[in-house]
């Protein structure tokens, strides 16, 4: 798919008010608590988007029950399964939970669960528990997206990295023959998306304007895939931009859209149109 | 023709030669296929030449530069040394060089030979770092970030010294029920709380330390005679103990918020001096932690600052196509209270535009001076005025004509300091500042008092500090002002009339300067309109389209050059 391609789609880029008032409450997406994450829209691209709600609990952090390290610990129970999509997989026990095969075991990015697992030759895989009420891409996976074209071994660019959360999950996807390219403006939170990558050495933190690709043209390569999470009443343009400079022809791109933020005033339902 | 694309990558320069242009045809979708080609590609396009960076510092340098825009000699002289000479060339720059650059970019690891697969990843992974380290180091908006933390955490605090002060009112009151009546304020309910202990053992003979609590004898006999009455039950003395404890940990938080208070206002005063004079350090504060950071606040256009902080109210009335909110944040301001409740709106709109133009002159203004605070408080007083009484207001223009004079003297003044005249000369000039507020019919509600004292204090020493670095651009001032001095005072009768007092006296020191210095004829005042017009044109303007973050040394440079142009 052409990165051109990409302007045909989605939204009507925000109307006056709405986009004013983006950029002065605290500079767009700067505020370190991203309450509402969830509550709106997700839809990907170039596929037969199924719009699906995410009715988020915030930043709850799992999902009730268990704090810490009861619930899925002792990995004995949990059977892990492989996913329809490649990299991911579904960790079968009491309820089923999906899972990433962690790059850096023993270490949670923001307190998820994980599940240790022996192999059948004896050595210990780590998984980390994918929350789909705290990631987008989680969310998507879970409701049935057909493809996310992330996959092991992938060039992923990320913009709207945030604090990291989703690029750790996505980082143990692409594994250590893959790059993600994590951008993010946000200084406050890109403090945490820089210690993230610290322990990954797949993610390259940029703390950059997604809105100028060209500041950062130096630090990206050519990439496969294309993750956009911008917040942005023009995010399908920051998107082509992107995709110009660094999306490999015949590449993907993955959109989440959230229809409030592109122009407030209207329904969900028409602003995505 | 050949085209020349240069490249850069995290590990170094490079430049690449793209030959035969014809052969591909200039249609995108044909060179499409064939950048995808790596065959028919590398056939096209050669590497010329390719300047690694000597080191991770090395590279970091260049890519700051480069994402600033800005050439660096390496970055010279390797063009220079690769490039062949050539008269001004016909620059590309459209769809086709793009689609070859985005061929290098895919190809770039097998151009250059000793670049094994995974380095260049390795090489990104170190600069993007780097580069993201320095700039969550290096932010911009540091001292603002201080003055967001302590509004946050005062706001909190007044929330949990309230609350904590309840508690101590209602744990003591198992023992003393009455004084809660007697004493309304919560600090000093805890102070006494602690003072009397067990209300038993209170009588008349701590009178006069009760007194010196409370500042009131009445009260103090109204205490032990409740105390002899109480109908509260008797507590054991480790129960006594841990009220008074917590009574003491009240009385430390809430002085504690007090020494955070004055911590705010000077942070204030140090980072924007106009806007709180103009609105209080609080308001200003809240200002600037809502829209982000004072450079955010200056971006702003004044009808958003106006709403800022009634964002949902806005949105409901935008949904509901009903009507938008008056005001916000700068409803705290006691300006708009005191309108009449038609002109309220009228109010706010007019605040919100000085308070948009003061915290503009305070982000790109490179001397901290308030005095363009005050003038546009002063404003919005003769406003309220004009809507209660109908007294007209001066016409705007003369007011900002006297602000920018006054600045300039303030200017001259820093520069004098030694000399002994000159600070008598200011404390006259703030004094008379200050009356002309009271004329106004002015009641500074909670924030002005401070202002006056504090802010020229910390202006003073701030510029005390700044004023080496300065000195140069001050010398022209200094020139232009003692000029104007001159002309104004015979040309403009009306302002000359209200500064004829601190003229003066500061004149001793001027009129001995101003003779030396007649050698121009340009005015002061066209400099000014110069740097006010450029001001203007570059906030309305297409400045902000959320390029690099402007900053005051752009500013500097740019008002440096006209005031060299002109001598």
């Amino acid at each position: 798919m052409r990165p051109s391609m990409s302007r045909g789609l989605a939204a009507d880029h925000g109307r006056g008010a709405s986009r004013t008032h983006n950029n002065a409450g605290r500079g767009g997406r700067n505020n370190a608590g991203r309450g509402g994450r969830g509550g709106g829209a997700f839809r990907a691209q170039n596929i037969a988007g199924r719009g699906l709600g995410v009715r988020g609990r915030g930043r709850g952090g799992g999902r009730g029950g268990a704090s810490g390290r009861g619930g899925m610990r002792g990995g004995n129970k949990a059977v892990i399964i492989p996913h329809r999509h490649e990299g991911v997989f579904i960790a079968k026990s009491k309820d089923d939970a999906l899972v990433t095969k962690s790059m850096v075991p023993g270490d949670s990015v923001y307190n998820e669960k994980r599940i240790s697992v022996q192999n059948e030759d004896g050595a210990k895989v780590e998984y980390r528990v994918w929350n789909p009420f705290r990631s987008k891409l989680g969310a998507a996976i879970q409701e049935g997206i057909d493809n996310i074209w992330i996959a092991p071994g992938a060039r992923v660019l990320y913009l709207g990295a945030a604090s990291g959360t989703s690029v750790s999950h996505v980082s143990d996807i692409v594994g250590p023959t893959g790059v993600v390219y994590a951008v993010e403006f946000s200084q406050r939170s890109g403090r945490d998306l820089v210690n993230m990558a610290k322990k990954r050495a797949n993610v390259i933190p940029i703390i950059e304007d997604a809105r100028h690709p060209s500041k950062y043209r130096m630090l990206v390569g050519m990439v496969d895939v294309i993750f956009s999470d911008v917040a942005q009443p023009d995010q399908a343009r920051i998107l082509a931009l992107n995709a110009a400079y660094f999306l490999k022809t015949g590449g993907h791109f993955v959109l989440s859209i959230k229809a409030n933020c592109i122009d407030s005033t209207l329904p969900c339902r028409q602003s995505i149109r | 023709m050949t085209l020349y694309l240069l490249y850069e990558t995290s590990s170094g320069y490079s430049l690449f030669q793209a030959g035969g242009l014809d052969e591909i045809g200039q249609n995108n979708e044909a060179v499409r296929n064939s950048v995808s080609d790596l065959n028919r590609f590398g056939k096209v396009v050669q590497l010329t030449a390719f300047l690694p960076f000597e080191s991770a510092l090395d590279a970091l340098n260049q890519i700051n530069s480069v994402s600033e825009g800005i050439m660096t000699d390496e970055l010279r002289n390797f063009l220079e040394l690769n490039l062949p000479k050539v008269k001004e060339g016909k620059k590309a720059n459209n769809d086709f060089v793009h689609e070859i650059l985005r061929g290098v970019r895919l190809h770039f690891e097998r151009f250059i030979k000793d670049l094994k697969p995974g380095d260049l990843e390795k090489a990104q992974l170190g600069l993007g770092h780097s580069y993201s380290r320095a700039k969550v180091k290096f932010n911009v908006n540091r001292v603002d970030n201080m003055v967001i933390q302590a509004i946050f955490l005062l706001d909190t605090l007044d929330k949990d010294v309230n609350s904590f002060a309840m508690r101590v009112r209602e744990w003591y009151s198992w023992h003393f029920p009455e004084l809660a009546k007697i004493v309304n304020d919560n600090y000093l309910y805890a102070k006494l709380a602690k003072f009397i202990d067990d209300k038993s053992k209170l009588s008349e003979d701590k009178l006069p330390e009760l007194t010196d609590l409370l500042g009131d004898e009445d009260k103090a006999k109204e205490v032990v005679e409740a105390a002899k009455a109480s109908m509260g039950q008797d507590l054991s003395p480790i129960d006594l103990i841990n009220v008074q404890q917590f009574a003491q940990r009240v009385m430390d938080l809430s002085e504690y918020r007090k020494k955070l208070h004055e911590y705010l206002i000077t942070k204030m005063n140090d980072i924007a001096p106009n806007l709180a004079s103009l609105i209080g350090e609080m308001v200003g504060a809240r200002l600037i932690s809502h829209a982000g950071s004072l450079t955010n606040l200056a971006k702003c256009p004044s009808s958003t600052l106006q709403i800022l902080g009634a964002e949902k109210a806005l949105f409901r009335a935008l949904k509901t196509r009903g009507n938008t909110p008056k005001y916000g944040l700068i409803f705290h301001s006691s300006f708009i209270g005191r309108a009449s409740a038609r002109n309220k709106g009228r109010m706010a709109r007019y605040l919100a535009n000085k308070c948009s133009i003061a915290s503009r002159i305070d982000c790109f203004s490179e001397n901290g001076t308030t005095v363009f605070g005050e003038k546009l408080r002063e404003q919005v007083e003769e406003r309220l005025d004009f809507y209660d009484k109908g007294v007209a207001p001066r016409k705007n223009i003369d007011v900002m004509k006297d602000a920018i004079e006054r600045a300039e003297n303030k200017d001259t003044d820093m520069e004098t300091e030694e000399a002994p005249a000159v600070p008598s000369a200011k404390k006259s000039k703030k004094k008379k500042s200050k009356s002309d507020a009271a004329e106004n019919g002015d009641h500074m509600v909670e924030d002005k008092p401070a202002v006056n004292g504090g802010a020229s204090e910390d202006a003073k020493s701030e510029k005390k500090k700044k004023k080496d670095k300065r000195k140069l651009e001050q010398e022209q001032a200094d020139e232009n002002t003692n000029r104007t001095n001159g002309a104004h005072a015979e040309e403009d009768g009306l302002s000359k009339k209200k500064k004829k007092k601190s003229k003066d006296q500061d004149g001793e020191v001027l009129q001995d300067a101003s003779d030396m210095k007649k050698k121009k004829k340009k005015s002061k005042g066209e400099l000014e309109a110069v740097h006010c017009c450029f001001f203007m044109v570059w906030c309305q303007g297409g400045g902000f389209s959320g390029g690099p973050p402007p900053c005051t040394a752009a500013l500097r440079k740019l008002s440096g050059a006209v005031a060299s142009e002109e001598i």
